[in-house]
């Protein structure tokens, strides 16, 4: 599913009632089955724009297509529903939708034993560690099969090699599934590993400040040379964003 | 997920919880002994008179019936004028939680009406709905010169008792339902919940322990409306009434045995509603 974006822009009020703008003109189009990561630093309005995507919120003016079809979406710290076990929790998107009894049961278990979840399905979120949370909040963004998943930075209370598994693991099934993928992050090093593109955002107001394709073969290794390389190019993309006086001393 | 060491009927556990009990019946202890000792030199009753009542609660009391059947009518009183403050205070509360217009329409008369005692009302109840009881609304008349516990529910009693437990219940559910975490409604939205839905599966879950905390307090004021309210005019049954009685009368073993009845259920409903909110899980919506 194609998605694509035409002169998005949104403001805010704050509280004294002056409108400051969060996002600028947005233009952008991401093509059906492509993995893209959303990267910039804190408050350029990533997170809004992934709101707007999935209809939590309305763009000032602009257009938003997002072709016809199911979209997935993963927040932040997971929003898993607490009262609801694993299971019940993954299965709520089908429950709305009107899916009823074994059906929704046994598509649950699938998604679970994807996400290696399998025989948690009866505890709760709070008897599992963080990992096991944030992959529960996958299957249930995944579950409906999805043509486009959204996720808000899904790994970022995570440490380090919880996160990197759960990288490896998002990347495998949404290439089995075939899914648009939309990412959003603040770590440039997640971003080069599972990207196929990556657009950088800067701030006040949001707007795109880099968009380029990745050309890294899979498997990638953190280590390889092209891959560093890459990396240190978006370092210095993101420096200059943060502190435009800033170069990089190397 | 703790493992629960498998268990014959009283294990080690079982028994380091009675000796953590025990320290807390030291003081009563020490005041039965000081009552009984001074019991013959003062007005009070020895203990035992009072533990004999106690005992038989089924015995004829100062003519107006047992211990048991007043304890009952007062109780039935309390289920039934909470079962109103319930049934109308839950839905309303959930409209004041959702709706901020509504909310704003109710708030004045919520605000004067609730920090109004009910007992203030029981004159106004009694010139309202006169002494009709429940015999009489339900077309019963041939009940009405029998013992019958329809007679005993008036429907000025039941309305000062719906009055006490309603406000609890509803401004509790309005915390509760204003209270939900904004995520969880925006997680259910964006994974294709309708409004119904999402009214049974997020917001009722996440918002009944503060329902549940609404409905403790509201048993717990209604029990003491009751009594206070039996021992007024309107009214010729009830515990309440067999205390204000048996003060007339001077009876104060029949006075004791009275305060301790209602001291106990009071203490039966307090525990027992949050050993059973803890049980159902109601417990599990909060975050940990």
């Amino acid at each position: 599913m194609a998605v694509s974006l035409t002169h998005l822009e949104k403001s805010y009020q704050d509280p004294s009632g002056k409108s400051f703008r969060v996002l600028g003109p947005i233009d952008l189009r991401i093509e059906t089955g492509e993995f893209l990561c959303l990267l910039g630093p804190t408050g350029c309005g990533k997170t809004t724009l992934l709101r707007i995507l999935s209809g939590l919120e309305q763009a000032d003016s602009g257009k938003v297509s997002l072709g016809a079809g199911r979209f997935g979406y993963v927040f932040q710290q997971g929003a898993l529903f607490p009262w609801m076990n694993v299971e019940s929790n993954v299965m709520f998107p089908l429950k709305a939708k009107g899916m009823t009894g074994s059906e929704c049961r046994s598509r649950a278990a699938e998604m679970l034993n994807h996400v290696g979840l399998y025989g948690f399905s009866k505890s709760f979120p709070h008897e599992l560690s963080g990992g096991m949370q944030q992959r529960t909040a996958l299957a249930r963004g995944l579950v409906t099969e999805p043509e486009l998943l959204l996720l808000d930075e899904p790994f970022a209370s995570l440490d380090t090699r919880t996160g990197i598994n759960l990288q490896e693991m998002l990347r495998a099934i949404c290439g089995r599934l075939s899914t648009t993928v939309i990412y959003v992050t603040h770590s440039i090093e997640e971003a080069v590993y599972l990207a196929d593109r990556i657009v950088v955002m800067g701030h006040s107001p949001g707007r795109i400040v880099r968009n380029e394709s990745l050309n890294l073969k899979w498997p990638r290794s953190r280590l390889s040379s092209e891959f560093t390389e890459i990396l240190l190019s978006f370092r210095q993309t993101f420096e200059k964003l943060v502190d435009p006086s800033a170069t990089l001393s190397s | 997920m703790g493992g629960r060491v498998p268990s014959g009927r009283f294990t080690v556990d079982s028994w380091q919880k009675v000796r953590n009990l025990l320290p807390g019946f030291i003081i009563p202890a020490l005041i039965l002994i000081v009552w009984f000792f001074f019991s013959g030199s003062t007005l009070l009753p020895a203990p035992d008179l009072v533990i004999r009542i106690l005992l038989h609660p089924s015995e004829d009391l100062l003519s107006c019936g047992s211990l048991l059947w007043n304890t009952g009518v007062s109780l039935i009183r309390v289920l039934l004028g909470l079962s109103i403050a319930i049934l109308l205070g839950t839905p309303l509360g959930f409209m004041m939680g959702a709706s901020q217009r509504f909310r704003q329409f109710t708030s004045v008369i919520t605000e004067l009406a609730r920090p109004l005692s009910p007992i203030a009302l029981l004159p106004l109840s009694i010139i309202i709905f006169k002494d009709t009881s429940f015999t009489e609304v339900l077309g019963l008349n041939h009940l009405k010169y029998t013992r019958h516990i329809l007679n005993e529910l008036q429907i000025g009693m039941v309305f000062i008792l719906a009055w006490g437990g309603i406000f609890p219940v509803i401004l509790e559910t309005m915390h509760g339902v204003r209270g939900v975490r904004k995520v969880y409604i925006e997680a259910a939205r964006v994974l294709g919940a309708g409004k119904l839905f999402i009214f049974k599966h997020v917001l009722l879950p996440a918002s009944l322990p503060d329902i549940f905390a609404g409905y403790r307090m509201a048993v717990g004021r209604c029990w003491m409306v009751i009594i206070a309210a039996e021992m007024l005019p309107g009214t010729n049954s009830g515990i309440g009434y067999l205390l204000r009685y048996s003060y007339q009368l001077s009876r104060l073993d029949v006075m004791l045995a009275c305060i301790f009845i209602i001291a106990l259920i009071g203490l039966i409903f307090s525990r027992g509603l949050e050993l059973a909110g803890e049980k159902w899980l109601l417990l599990r919506a909060r975050e940990r």
